[in-house]
């Protein structure tokens, strides 16, 4: 097996200054910088720093830490030349990335669901932020002013914004959030210089395009049928492609107004970033009932096997089951479940599950294998070219659906009741499907992302306040420390001064890890 | 025109919209009172002048779903959709309602506010949830299940423990509590000591690293987990063993019989 980013054909040429970020740094990862949500395009939180690793990681300390006067960060900060980026819902701060102190901090309240906040994306001198009222704002790097603000959708019916934007050569590439409401999900292209907008994909095709004959004809479900991109996307800069997910169909745990598979919702969409053509599309939840949003990290590595090279997408879903793809056709490749499920009556000729209808949620309750917080979450998972394995935070977990709507269904006509959950770091054979080793971290519903490293480290948290160090080959804990507070966002590297720093936000305090001075 | 209702709601619109998640479980955050008599007064009146055309309960027929309509959610107090009923919209063929009376078309609006309130809040399994909806099962075979089957009766008695039990608890209540009684967990451990001494008492913490336990002693104890053998006892081991068999028959037919311990 080998891993390779080839080098970008067809990105924009920028004249960057010095201190802001050229897009096409963003190809191969740098060392020095961490200039996207997921590090690189690729999704993988696969760092190359190896200055703490397995001999070291014993011998980790604080180097400094912020306490942040928020609610809890789950965002993954930027860092681009010794500044670190991170943001809360309607904040953004910038800070020094040797220190945590903070060089400016932008504040704009507003209305809307303050869920989350994942972070911003960088171009130019240019930042990228979402708000809870579903604007996109660009702010200048050097001190927090705004460029300016646009509404990507109307909050009053329901949109709101949680992603981190994904900047591709000339675009930054928005995604929206809501499904209280029956509103429809899109991505859209925005100009990073003017905030035009340069194209918009709709989830749900018009009728007569291609995938509408996977919703009734003739009435109006296919305009309200949900599909949020509430997710950051990856890119292949070769391809030139973008890989993204979408949520679920509205109603949410009513079917019967939506009958059919309702394309393009709990999908993998392979997008054309020049124009915003779908190229391929994959259904992880055919006609989800459940809400399994297929918005999890589309995953990009290479693999050859008997002399074949072969590019691949991996997702672990929300719905419980792991999905490899070939990324250059959609082709599928593999299909395994990482938990117990008990909702499908097994796989079709694509692989994808096909829901039993007696799993749909009823008036009288059904039991069903995950939940819909899921089976996995929005937490970071994680590949490492090192092992070839892929890592995902999941839980077992088992839930009574109710599907509550008397009459016309319509919001999410219902909801599931939680019964147990057990949480685990999972470490999967990307050719077979199976578990490699399960890491078992404590009951209830994990929240911590994960970051593996050339340093054979994999980092991630469990539900009992611990950091872990993980040997990424077996599972088995290197070290830990009990920071008295959750990890409710995923970590991430980078190197400054010669000194590789982990970033870990706990609650609401920003906490950097490194070797002591004299041990490097 | 006076709508108390329209202020409150935009008062709270926002609050709740916060309390609400698309993607984990969130408690319902506060609630936005409508005057019951005008949202009844309002179906009524809907129904009778709008409900042939926008159906008797607004979610459209031949003319709009007005419950996902943008003009209802921008509305504030009636000040989008009285001009619509007012005027009517002639060029899409919808008549202008001028002689209603100011509280007939006061009354719709309420009505229509409510029933968009109603579908932005259907994420949630009310605790006064009819218990008809739920009574879909056997209780003679829920009871046979219960001392066969699924093995309740070995922990469990419907003249002990569950005497009552339906009279208990609401009923959707006790379906999720029976199937796994989270608030009634105990996890105990026996832990066995380097010298072989063994310390009994109930969990205060247990992860991968430390054990803690409140002992006979009643002092609170704990230890690194590579130092102790520790055995946990979980008093929902056999309730977790159980989710992963239960059909739903199962479990509509244990929910029949339970709710008939009254």
């Amino acid at each position: 097996m080998r891993f390779a980013l080839l080098a970008i054909t067809a990105a924009t040429a920028l004249a960057a200054a010095e201190n802001g970020l050229d897009p096409s740094a963003m190809v191969k990862q740098p060392t020095d910088a961490w200039p996207t949500y997921n590090g690189d395009y690729s999704g993988r939180r696969f760092s190359p720093l190896d200055q703490i690793n397995r001999s070291n990681v014993n011998q980790l300390t604080l180097a400094w830490m912020a306490p942040m006067k928020s609610v809890s960060i789950k965002s993954t900060p930027l860092e681009v030349n010794g500044i670190l980026y991170f943001t809360t819902p309607d904040n953004v701060w910038s800070m020094d990335a040797r220190t945590g102190r903070v060089i400016w901090h932008y504040q704009r309240e507003s209305q809307g669901d303050h869920i989350g906040q994942r972070g911003v994306a960088m171009f130019g001198d240019w930042l990228y932020f979402e708000t809870p009222d579903c604007h996109l704002i660009s702010l200048n790097a050097k001190d927090g002013s705004v460029h300016w603000n646009i509404e990507l959708a109307d909050p009053k019916v329901g949109y709101f914004a949680t992603m981190a934007p994904l900047v591709v050569g000339h675009h930054v590439i928005a995604g929206v959030s809501g499904d209280v409401t029956d509103i429809p999900g899109f991505l859209e292209s925005i100009d990073p210089e003017t905030g035009k907008v340069q194209w918009r994909w709709n989830t749900e095709p018009k009728p007569g395009e291609p995938g509408a004959d996977t919703w009734p004809q003739g009435g109006d479900a296919i305009s309200h049928g949900g599909g949020m991109t509430w997710m950051t996307g990856t890119y292949d800069p070769d391809l030139h492609l973008l890989y993204w997910g979408t949520g679920n169909p509205n109603p949410v745990l009513n079917g019967d107004i939506r009958k059919g598979d309702n394309l393009y919702t709990c999908s993998i969409v392979a997008i054309d970033p020049e124009t915003g053509a779908l190229k391929w599309h994959y259904q992880p939840s055919p006609h989800d009932t459940h809400d399994w949003d297929a918005v999890e990290t589309p995953v990009l590595f290479d693999d050859v096997q008997n002399g074949v090279h072969r590019k691949l997408l991996a997702q672990a879903s929300r719905n419980g089951y792991f999905f490899v793809l070939d990324r250059s056709t959609g082709e599928h490749v593999l299909t395994a479940p990482f938990v117990p499920t008990n909702w499908s009556a097994g796989l079709d000729a694509k692989g994808e599950p096909r829901p039993m209808r007696e799993k749909e949620p009823t008036p009288d309750g059904v039991l069903v294998s995950p939940g819909s917080d899921g089976a996995t979450n929005w937490m970071a998972p994680s590949f490492s070219p090192l092992t070839g394995l892929f890592y995902l935070n999941g839980r077992e977990i088992w839930s009574l659906f109710y599907m509550t709507a008397d009459s016309k269904p319509e919001g999410w006509a219902g909801r599931d009741r939680n019964l147990w959950a057990e949480s685990f770091i999972e470490g999967l054979d990307y050719q077979t499907g199976k578990i490699r080793w399960k890491h078992e971290i404590g009951d209830g519903e994990s929240t911590a992302g994960i970051l593996t490293t050339a340093g054979n480290l994999l980092f991630t948290a469990d539900n009992e306040d611990n950091l872990l160090a993980l040997d990424p080959a077996t599972g088995k804990t290197l070290w830990h420390v009990s920071v008295g507070g959750r990890l409710v966002a995923s970590p991430m590297t980078y190197e400054l001064d010669g000194r590789q720093y982990l970033l870990t936000p706990v609650q609401n305090i920003v906490l950097a890890w490194a070797l002591p001075e004299k041990a490097r | 025109m006076t709508l108390r209702f329209a202020l409150l709601l935009q008062a709270s619109f926002w609050a709740l919209f916060l309390s609400i998640g698309s993607f984990t479980a969130f408690a319902q955050g506060g609630k936005v009172e409508f005057d019951a008599a005008a949202v009844a007064r309002g179906k009524t009146q809907f129904k009778s002048s709008c409900g042939f055309c926008h159906g008797d309960d607004a979610t459209g027929n031949r003319a709009p779903d007005l419950i996902r309509s943008p003009t209802t959610n921008h509305d504030v107090n009636g000040n989008l959709l009285v001009p619509i009923i007012r005027n009517g919209r002639t060029d899409l063929g919808m008549p202008a309602f001028a002689t209603l009376p100011e509280s007939a078309v006061n009354d719709i609006i309420v009505f229509l506010h409510k029933q968009a309130y109603s579908a932005l809040h259907s994420a949630n399994v009310p605790s006064d949830y009819p218990v008809a909806k739920l009574l879909t099962g056997d209780a003679g075979e829920g009871k046979a299940y219960f001392g066969g089957a699924g093995g309740c009766s070995g922990c469990h008695s419907p003249t002990g423990d569950l005497a009552k039990i339906a009279s208990r608890y609401k009923p959707v209540d006790l379906q999720q509590i029976f199937v796994y009684p989270s608030a009634g967990r105990r996890r105990t451990a026996t832990v066995t000591l380097p010298d072989g001494t063994t310390m009994e008492g109930s969990i205060k913490h247990a992860d991968e690293f430390t054990v803690a336990i409140v002992g006979p002693d009643g002092w609170y104890h704990s230890w690194p987990r590579d130092r102790v053998h520790v055995e946990i006892h979980d008093s929902l081991a056999a309730h977790r063993a159980l989710v992963e068999k239960y059909t739903d028959r199962d479990i509509h037919n244990l929910f029949a019989y339970l709710e008939t311990l009254k």
